[in-house]
């Protein structure tokens, strides 16, 4: 085997795992005060002596917590009352688009959506709620944090229902309800009893990346979360700017990365207490009733949560095309196309960072991903699945500010190429595991027929084995662009301020800016990866047209 | 034990094509009626609308009957016919015993353990209890599933080819343990090969609706020989 494809393997390999090794120990180092130019004596006393340090740990727990059971809650009822109908059909197809959606902008149009001067209130008054002005009951954010978690709930409820979707197939869920209910079983004890124990530890793996994400999530938590106390993670935000708290952020960020790790214990313990009544139950043999209500309440909930996510969308387009939309009007009494060309400057520069970040990052993602699947293909580069995970199980902030201390030291922070590899960090895993499922089903007689054809290993790539996993490639190219569009922290943080993405401009500029140009930002942000998505769909496809049109039209191979 | 009757069935694919026209039998307790004809007849599609488990684009017209209790407007589960196909399904989540627990129905705690051990043991499979169905032969696993659709307490078998994934020799054996443990139940039978319809069972053979020698004759297997 030739030498430097081992090298090429351990420079992917390297690439990766070097940011997470040293964000690490870039964190833990000045937690402990072993970094003398970046710590301050004590950073765990300075954290834990920060008055908001234990309701901004409580407020991060019950909000993490509250929206990962929410989110598995919702799933599951789905999969149960929605999944072979109509709904399913059409939630299937509305999934890809929904999870392109970058969080910020979700955030922004739920808030348009659910704020006392929102849509909701607005469509039922005057006529119903008699309000001819904003109620005052209730503020967005509010200081429980049920805005951020219904935020969540919306955004990842599609992540895990995507990853639990793909799993079904394996599973043969109509041959098993079949089964079960031919044994006097209802359709609900079939899902809970047959389905979901063996469905459920294929969506462990995604299911512990919400709930890291829960956990620690800052661009969604600075929209929708309470700012008095913040969440933990906004908290150490705020402390990492201030030189003198470096060593608290740090310490902090390593606090919160236990409380992630005694998080993802818990749920193991969970998980065996509920597997071992479940087995338990199972052996019952009582068989359940109809669940006629159930579904009907499973199936509100759904639509519910779908008329949430498309309601807010639309009401960023609204917005962001209004001159004049007074409560309690349930729709806009002037329109006008002055939010986009007026404030181009807040929009394009922005818009252009973000694009050219988002392809780099893209082309280098496929490329690594590519380049590391074929390895793995010859058995050179090792299988490393769970290993791609890592960089979404370990707190963004935990990773990022030690990350952020080391590029520091470098003199590499605020860089555009450390930007764009610090995206790559958190594309590549999704980027390489939607490309294996696909590079190892791929049958290698069709390399064998090319070689034998005489072609090299370059052209059976390039001519066979690429065109051939065009459509998994155009999904990883799309979700690449989606990640690298929706990242908030590693631009924030490792940009030092001279990057401007939208995703930055959106959360930065929310709450200071006219709210008309802040819907213009979000419905620019999740342009771009819907863009990305309706390409990525439509492009193999006009391939496969065009192909079926040589075959109708190309007089070649007619005979004369 | 009552008997299973359907009357005047018809089946059409969505395209409007019929896949089965004005279709009755009986079928006595006790007694087997094997359902002939070529794949894509709608011999398995019978199953499914018997079952309630028919594509819901398929229509359907006709009545099923178990006894004097009408099953048409029941769910799947209160229908009491027992399925089994040609895969065994047995819940690989489960281990052997737990797959039996899961078809029995009520009882107590002792009781339900007795049955299961009991049946078992009269399926050749004493001892087999906590064994991970993964383990098992085709045969054994055969066994354990007919055992388990058994012990829900059917009051009619459906049998969709459960015997074309298993070798030769074992065939004969889980069909004469099919036939004897279903002894009592009317039991409707598809399958391709006349090897598997006991003697005595009658043969209902169906092809395409506008096929110009009809749509159905009941014969006995000699004659369908």
């Amino acid at each position: 085997m030739r030498p430097y494809l081992f090298g090429l393997a351990a420079l992917v390999a390297t690439l990766f795992l070097l940011p997470i090794v040293l964000g690490a120990a870039g964190t833990v180092m000045p937690a402990f005060g072993w970094v003398d130019s970046l710590a301050t004596e004590g950073g765990f006393e300075a954290v834990v002596a920060d008055p908001r340090f234990f309701s901004a740990t409580y407020l991060s727990l019950f909000t993490g917590i509250a929206a990962t059971v929410l989110v598995l809650l919702v799933t599951l009822m789905t999969l149960v009352c929605v999944h072979d109908t109509r709904l399913w059909r059409f939630l299937s197809a509305s999934l890809p688009p929904i999870l392109a959606v970058p969080h910020a902008a979700i955030a922004v149009g739920l808030l348009f959506l659910i704020a006392p001067s929102g849509a909701l209130v607005r469509f039922v008054s005057p006529t119903l709620s008699g309000l001819t002005r904003p109620p005052t009951d209730w503020v967005v954010p509010d200081a429980g944090g049920w805005s951020l978690i219904i935020g969540l709930v919306i955004k990842e409820t599609p992540f895990l229902l995507l990853a639990a979707a793909a799993q079904l197939s394996a599973l043969n869920v109509g041959a098993s309800l079949r089964i079960g209910r031919t044994l006097g079983y209802s359709p609900a004890r079939c899902w809970s009893r047959l389905i979901l124990p063996r469905l459920y530890p294929r969506i462990r793996l995604t299911l512990l990346i919400i709930l890291a994400f829960n956990l620690t999530v800052v661009d969604m938590a600075l929209l929708l979360g309470p700012g008095s106390p913040p969440t933990l993670s906004v908290l150490l935000m705020s402390l990492v700017n201030d030189p003198d708290s470096r060593g608290a952020a740090s310490a902090g960020a390593l606090l919160l990365a236990a409380l992630v790790a005694c998080c993802f214990f818990l749920m193991w313990c969970l998980e065996h207490i509920v597997g071992k009544i479940a087995a338990a139950r199972r052996q019952s043999g009582a068989r359940g009733r109809g669940f006629g209500l159930f579904r009907f309440i499973g199936k509100g909930v759904v639509v519910s949560l779908l008329f949430a996510c498309i309601g807010s969308l639309v009401l960023l387009l609204m917005w962001s095309f209004t001159r004049r939309w007074r409560f309690p009007d349930a729709i806009p009494s002037e329109w006008t196309l002055n939010n986009w060309t007026t404030r181009g400057d807040m929009l394009l520069q922005p818009a252009w960072t973000t694009l050219t970040i988002a392809v780099t990052v893209m082309l280098v993602s496929l490329l690594s991903a590519i380049v590391w699947l074929e390895l793995e293909r010859y058995r050179i580069a090792p299988k490393m699945d769970s290993v791609w995970f890592l960089p979404l199980l370990i707190p963004q902030v935990s990773l990022l500010f030690g990350w952020q201390a080391v590029a520091l030291w470098w003199g590499i922070d605020g860089q555009w190429g450390t930007v764009v590899y610090t995206h790559w960090l958190y594309t590549v895993p999704y980027v390489v595991l939607i490309l294996a499922v696909a590079w190892r089903e791929l049958d290698p007689a069709w390399g064998h027929a090319a070689h034998s054809l005489g072609a090299g290993y370059w052209k059976v790539l390039w001519k066979i084995r690429l065109p051939m996993l065009r459509r998994p490639l155009c999904q990883a190219a799309a979700v690449a662009i989606a990640v690298s569009v929706a990242q908030y922290l590693p631009t924030l943080l490792l940009g030092a301020g001279r990057h401007q993405t939208l995703s930055t401009e959106l959360v930065t500029s929310f709450g200071g800016v006219d709210r008309r140009v802040i819907a213009a930002l979000a419905v620019l942000q999740s342009l771009l990866p819907l863009l990305a998505f309706v390409l990525a769909l439509i492009y193999p496809r006009w391939r496969q047209t065009r192909l079926q049109r040589g075959n109708s039209t190309n007089p070649s191979g007619t005979i004369a | 034990m009552h008997s299973l009757r359907v009357d005047n069935l018809s089946l059409h694919l969505p395209n409007g094509q019929c896949l089965v026209e004005d279709l009755s039998f009986t079928i006595e307790p006790g007694s087997v009626l094997a359902l002939m004809g070529p794949s894509g007849s709608g011999k398995s599609s019978i199953l499914s609308w018997l079952t309630g488990t028919a594509d819901s684009r398929i229509s359907a017209q006709g009545s099923v009957w178990l006894g004097e209790k009408k099953l048409n407007s029941l769910p799947t589960e209160k229908r009491r016919l027992g399925l089994m196909l040609q895969q065994d399904y047995l819940f690989p989540h489960m281990s052997v015993g737990e797959n039996l627990y899961f078809g029995l129905r009520g009882g107590t705690r002792q009781s339900r353990r007795d049955r299961v051990r009991q049946s078992l043991a009269d399926a050749g499979l004493a001892g087999m209890e906590d064994r991970d169905p993964a383990t098992l032969s085709g045969g054994q696993r055969a066994r354990v599933s007919l055992v388990r659709t058994l012990l829900s307490d059917p009051c009619a078998l459906l049998l969709d080819e459960p015997f074309s994934g298993l070798d030769t020799a074992l065939r004969e054996q889980i069909r004469r343990f099919t036939w004897e443990a279903a002894a009592k139940l009317p039991v409707l039978l598809v399958t391709h090969d006349l090897a598997d319809i006991p003697l005595d069972a009658r043969v209902l053979t169906i092809g395409e609706c506008n096929h110009s020698v009809g749509p159905l004759r009941v014969q006995s297997p000699t004659q369908a020989l």
